[in-house]
């Protein structure tokens, strides 16, 4: 069966059934879990099956490519795929617990779905337009579940968060149009065919061109000079739902780049894009973590990290400007966009029960948390120190295979920012250890019911552990993932069925 | 044909970026209003619009040289109703904002303050402002 579309049809469905479910809370919560576990278990099968036996496609309609909306499913979506629905079916268990009525009764599990499908819609399309739609609904997700609870803070913030977003949606349809009057195709991998075939002005303008796209997706991706809008929304999403957001979000745009920038763009000097994104990540990575140092608030704190940490993944996508180890570059940042959403994700999920525990947002006022509740600092400290990048966790990997092209690629330079960077995220890490969990507690007892969510917290954070001991496999699977992304002549193949299309290339545009 | 459109976009460009500077909400609204014209017109423009080819109908099989490209004013329509969707939610958003603020200047609005009690999870009444 050939049913990639499913990822998307099955959040959809559900948003709508849950939106129709609003006077019956317990079964929207049992509804809304049961789907998403399904879709999990879905989305694993069809890693396996792609691992396995290529690459699936879903032609809607029927159409043939390069005309119809392809969906595509490779490894590396797969792999996202994977990502996104164990954090969201995660988060959706942790949000079980603490979301509140009148949260609930304002749709937060419909909005919750739709951003599920924003995403996974994102991760398969095999289409440059088709990103777009799936950006903005992804975006309409996001504003909902931003929104949820209405404080005069929360949609203050998402007004912002709107007006910037509306700003990069525009722009990507400006990057999308300039993009078709220079190719004359959206299909992903149709462009991947001709663009490679483009020289002289043309692939000039091309470049040109794709640093719109460029740009759309650093904002997205919160890259240095377009980060200032995430540490200011992000403490304001709900806790649970944060987790999602600070998993997912940003990395739809690390995959963007990754999707458009590696394998679609191959026209003469792409480079240029990835030795722009190498510099770019070098002031990502250093005042990420330098925003994170001067925070007081923990969510804050890991918000700025997030900046952080996306450094590193940009960083891994700069070195692809050198063509002989771009596999290695694209598998190292494979890896390290896995171990990301793993840990970012508990971190904040951690972070949302350390608030019940003590029932406060900033750092000074919480304090004690491992005498009230040892399983909650533990929880802390494993994903902390996986990070900032200690053995045995899944950080120190991570940043090993990262660095590693670095060394090789003799940009010694970025090294040294990132090793830097890595010792100043442990050092915030310690801030946020010393003062929220180390010394005595000023209560008793814990301020709200925290086991159901710690435990779903528990299960992530078990994930880095296996990720860090087992890594073999991972690394294996990145490593193949990174080669579909480098030499797209299995996904070619897949959409266009071997024959990619010969239009007539458009001379009557400028 | 192509520079009465071009000076058309232009404009519009031009338009929704002072717009969308001045510090004013309403003004923000409208002005992503005609960032979104601008970028639809240009689609249409990079599609090879021109007024001697024909709209995309095939009805003579052998007429398909003098033909406009069917997929970018199928892509603006998907853009328009995407951005009259996106329209209303932030105007909605404004609206609220400047409820809950009394302010139509987003340069007005109070920083927000890492310890500010506003940002913890609790409930807060509705309508708080206006019964107050």
């Amino acid at each position: 069966m050939n049913a990639v579309v499913l990822v998307i049809l099955v959040p959809f469905f559900t948003a709508i059934l849950l939106a129709l479910l609003r006077d019956r809370p317990r079964l929207e919560k049992a509804l809304s879990l049961a789907s998403a576990l399904g879709l999990t278990a879905y989305v694993f099968w069809l890693l396996h099956r792609v691992d396995t036996g290529g690459i699936q496609v879903t032609m809607l309609a029927g159409y043939p490519a390069p005309y119809g909306i392809a969906f595509v499913a490779d490894r590396l979506a797969c792999i996202m795929l994977c990502l996104s629905m164990t954090v969201g079916t995660v988060v959706l268990a942790y949000t079980c617990f603490t979301v509140t009525e009148s949260q609930q009764r304002y749709f937060f599990y419909p909005f919750f779905h739709v951003l599920l499908l924003g995403v996974n819609w994102s991760f398969v399309t095999g289409d440059l337009f088709n990103l777009f739609v799936a950006y903005e609904v992804m975006l309409i997700g996001s504003y909902g579940s931003m929104m949820v609870g209405g404080t005069r803070q929360q949609v203050r913030q998402t007004m912002m968060y709107v007006a910037l977003n509306l700003v990069g949606g525009a722009l990507f349809v400006v990057g999308v149009a300039l993009v078709y009057a220079l190719v004359g195709t959206l299909n992903m991998a149709d462009l991947a065919v001709r663009t490679a075939e483009l020289t002289g002005p043309r692939a000039a303008l091309l470049t040109a061109a794709s640093m719109v796209l460029l740009l759309v997706f650093a904002l997205k991706a919160a890259t240095f000079p377009v980060f200032f809008w995430l540490p200011d929304s992000y403490p304001v999403v709900p806790a649970g739902v944060n987790g999602y957001f600070a998993g997912l979000l940003t990395k739809v745009g690390v995959y963007s780049l990754l999707r458009v920038f590696v394998m679609v763009f191959r026209q003469d000097g792409h480079a240029l894009a990835s030795e722009i994104l190498l510099v770019l990540s070098g002031f990502t990575m250093l005042l990420g973590v330098l925003g994170a140092i001067c925070q007081w608030e923990m969510r804050r704190i890991l918000s700025w990290h997030i900046i952080s940490q996306v450094g590193y993944m940009v960083m891994g996508i700069g070195l692809t400007a050198d063509a002989r180890l771009a596999p290695a570059a694209v598998a190292a940042t494979i890896f390290y966009v896995v171990h990301h959403i793993i840990v970012k994700s508990s971190l904040f999920l951690v972070a949302g029960v350390a608030e019940r525990v003590t029932g406060r947002t900033r750092i000074t006022d919480m304090g004690g948390v491992v005498t009230l509740t040892p399983i909650v600092a533990g929880l802390f400290l494993i994903a902390a120190l996986s990070l900032a990048g200690m053995p045995p966790f899944s950080g120190f990997l991570a940043k090993l295979v990262v660095l590693r092209v670095g060394l090789e690629g003799h940009r010694f330079w970025i090294v040294l920012i990132a090793v830097l960077t890595s010792f100043l995220t442990l050092l915030s890490m310690m801030k946020i250890w010393t003062y929220v969990f180390w010394g005595r507690s000023r209560r008793a007892v814990a301020a709200a019911p925290w086991r159901g969510p710690a435990v779903a917290t528990a299960t992530l954070v078990a994930a880095t552990v296996a990720l860090g001991l087992g890594a073999q496999p991972f690394l294996r699977l990145a490593g193949a993932a990174a080669e579909d992304v480098v030499t797209p002549t299995a996904y070619v193949r897949a959409v266009l069925g071997g024959h990619p299309s010969r239009l007539a290339r458009r001379s009557d545009v400028p | 044909m192509y520079l009465p459109f071009a000076l058309a976009i232009g404009f519009l460009f031009a338009g929704a970026v002072y717009t969308l500077l001045r510090p004013n909400l309403i003004r923000l609204v409208v002005g992503f209003g005609l960032l979104s014209n601008a970028v639809n017109l240009l689609m249409i423009a990079c599609g090879g619009y021109s007024v001697t080819n024909d709209a995309p109908f095939v009805v003579d099989a052998d007429a398909v040289g003098g033909l406009m490209d069917p997929l970018p004013p199928d892509i603006v329509l998907t853009a328009i109703v995407i951005s009259f969707a996106v329209g209303a939610l932030f105007l909605t958003i404004c609206y609220v904002v400047y409820r809950d603020y009394g302010i139509d200047n987003p340069e007005e609005l109070p920083v927000p303050v890492a310890d500010d009690d506003t940002f913890t999870p609790r409930p807060l009444p509705r309508r708080r402002a206006r019964e107050e």
